[in-house]
This record gives C-alpha cells, structure tokens and sequence, in this order.
C-alpha cells in the first residue's frame, strides 16, 4: 500500500495495559505480565492517584516500544490523555480501548470509530 | 474505412464500460468488508464486555471469601520474568484489501529448565487464513507426530498448561478460591476476544484506508 511503511513480523510480542487493579490483575492471571531486567514492568495500574502524567509517559513509552503488539487502555483512563490517543495513528502497537468496572465502553470516544465515523456523516455523503 | 473505425471506437468504449464496471465491483467489495468489520468490531467489544463482567465479579467473589490483603496488587511479582500469553505479529494478504496486520495469541508457553520457551506451536484454530480469527496456539508437542501418541502429547500439553495456570496465581498464595480460578479462566477468553478485536480493527482500517484514497 502506497505511503504504508511494512511491520516486520513480530514474535513474542507483549501486550502491554493500562487499566485499573481488577483489569490488570485479571489479565495478569492470564500471563501476560511481563517484568524485565531493569523492572520495567508491561502495564500501568491506574489508581486515583496516578496522574495524567504518568498515564502519558506510560502511552508514549509502550507506543514506541518494539516488543509490544497490543495496548489495552481503559476507556476512561483514555478520556484523561483523548488528545494523545486520537493522534496516535500506527498499525502496530494496537490501542484497544476497554471498558471498566465502573465506565462502560462507549463506542462515540472509541479512536478508531471516531476516525472512521465521518464516512456517514451528513457532509461525507453530500461530496459523493 | 469509417465502418471499421466505429467499430473500433464501439470495442474501445465498451472494454472501458467493462473496465469501470469491474472497478467500481471492487470498490463495493471494500465497503462490504469494511461494513463487515465494523459490524464484527462492535460485536467483539460486546462479547468482551461480558466476559469483562464476569472476570471482575468472580475476582470480587475471590477477594470477599479470600479477603481484600490476599488478592491486590502488591502481591505482584516484580521479580524479572517473561510473559506466558504472548502474540505473533504477521501480515497477511487478504483479497481486495491487500496486506493486512494479523494477530496470534500464544497462551501459556512453558519456560523449561534452560529458561528458553518450549515451541510446541501447534495452531488449533482452523481458520488460518482469516484475519478475524484469533488464532489461537495452544502449547502442545508439534502435529507431526503419529497419530497414535496424540493424545499423550494433548495429555502433557493440557498438563503443562494447568502448571502455568498454577504458578500464575501463586502469587496470591497456595490455595486460592475456585472464584479466582474462575476469574482467571474468564480473563482468559477475553484475551482470546482482544486478539479477534485486534485483528478485526486491523482490517476495519486497512479498508477504510482503501476507501478513503477513492
């Protein structure tokens, strides 16, 4: 595809998570937490005091990591860094936005279906 | 000679027709798939939900009877070790749409005694070629043994799944509630949901990509 830069095929690739303690804790039960040599650890337990920052750095630092294919991010927690999450546009890593305990998921702050909402909006269809 | 012309201009002008037609099939085949992605995402995100709920409710339930100090995030082990469920990264072709980002689940990999993976890979899912399907790798011994040792090698693989289940929840002690392993397992399938999620967004936006450029 023209313009579309290849992903060299991943294997064992992590998938990293910020979400609240019952999110992270369930999927750690399923394996995928993964702790390196220097402790950095693939996910962020989101709490009422972590800040915006922290969520921010913890994006931008699982964005741009090789090993990892997927980032799931609460829905909410997603609401606190919107700005930075609609302007991410890489194919890999994934950002699967998902719902909490206490936020349902709402497809209309979904980043993906925002981006592909405007192909039946009123103004899309009157240019065709 | 004027005859003979015409009748070239006519070929011509129908082969463009054709040509249009043939183009504008294509066109609608990707809005197909893209419609059908999206209806799939929605769906998938649904089914997560629930799955979600009933994580969070029987781990609610393994923290009432096990009590709040033995389930909560201190317990974790920050002590450096690999992932189990990992994911595989590959592109794959798919018609009318091109190449498209495909992910596989790899649950529950054995570390051995030399600290390296055991490759058992064994694809179970029959959807293969599919973007939507998970699939899902079981870790099992390789499909080329004989038939007749297939059920030993489903037996030592079902064997070393349930160790790193086991050694999963450790963490929170030796004997936890079946709550948590009812948590666990629900936690399960919905990483196995994740992965279609992901692999359905991938071709949602490699066709809405497509129609974008129209």
């Amino acid at each position: 595809m023209a313009g579309r830069a290849s992903i060299p095929a991943r294997n064992s690739a992590l998938i990293a998570m910020i979400a609240d303690e019952d999110t992270v804790v369930g999927f750690l039960m399923a394996g995928v937490g993964n702790v390196d040599i220097r402790r950095k650890t693939n996910y962020l337990i989101v709490n009422s005091k972590t800040t915006v920052r922290q969520i921010e750095d913890a994006f931008k630092e699982f964005s741009s990591r090789d090993d990892i294919a997927i980032i799931l991010i609460s829905q909410y927690v997603a609401n606190m860094i919107r700005f930075l999450v609609d302007s991410y546009n890489k194919p890999v890593p994934a950002i699967l936005e998902i719902p909490s305990k206490d936020h349902p998921y709402d497809p209309a702050h979904d980043s993906v279906l925002s981006r592909v909402k405007y192909l039946f909006s009123a103004e899309s269809v009157s240019q065709r | 000679m004027a005859g003979a012309e015409e009748i070239e201009i006519c070929e011509g002008g129908e082969e463009s027709i054709e040509a249009e037609a043939k183009t504008e099939r294509g066109d609608e085949k990707v809005l197909l798939q893209f419609l059908d992605s999206l209806d799939g995402y929605l769906t998938l995100m649904d089914s997560l939900n629930s799955k979600l709920r009933e994580g969070w409710f029987d781990l609610a339930s393994a923290r009432h009877s096990m009590g709040t100090l033995r389930i909560n995030t201190t317990l974790l082990d920050l002590k450096d070790h690999s992932a189990s469920s990992t994911l595989q990264v590959t592109d794959q072709e798919v018609e009318s749409l091109g190449s498209v980002h495909c992910f596989a689940l790899s649950k529950w990999a054995s570390k051995g005694g030399s600290g390296k993976g055991k490759d058992f890979s064994t694809v179970a899912d029959s959807e293969m070629g599919s973007p939507r399907s998970p699939q899902l790798r079981h870790r099992g011994v390789s499909g080329e043994k004989p038939s007749d040792k297939g059920e030993t090698t489903v037996l030592a693989a079902d064997e070393e799944i349930k160790k790193e289940r086991a050694k999963s929840l450790s963490v929170f002690g030796g004997l936890v509630s079946p709550k948590l392993r009812g948590a666990q397992l629900s936690f399960e399938t919905a990483l196995e949901t994740l992965v279609e999620i992901a692999n359905t967004r991938s071709s949602m936006l490699t066709a809405f990509e497509r129609i974008s450029k129209k």
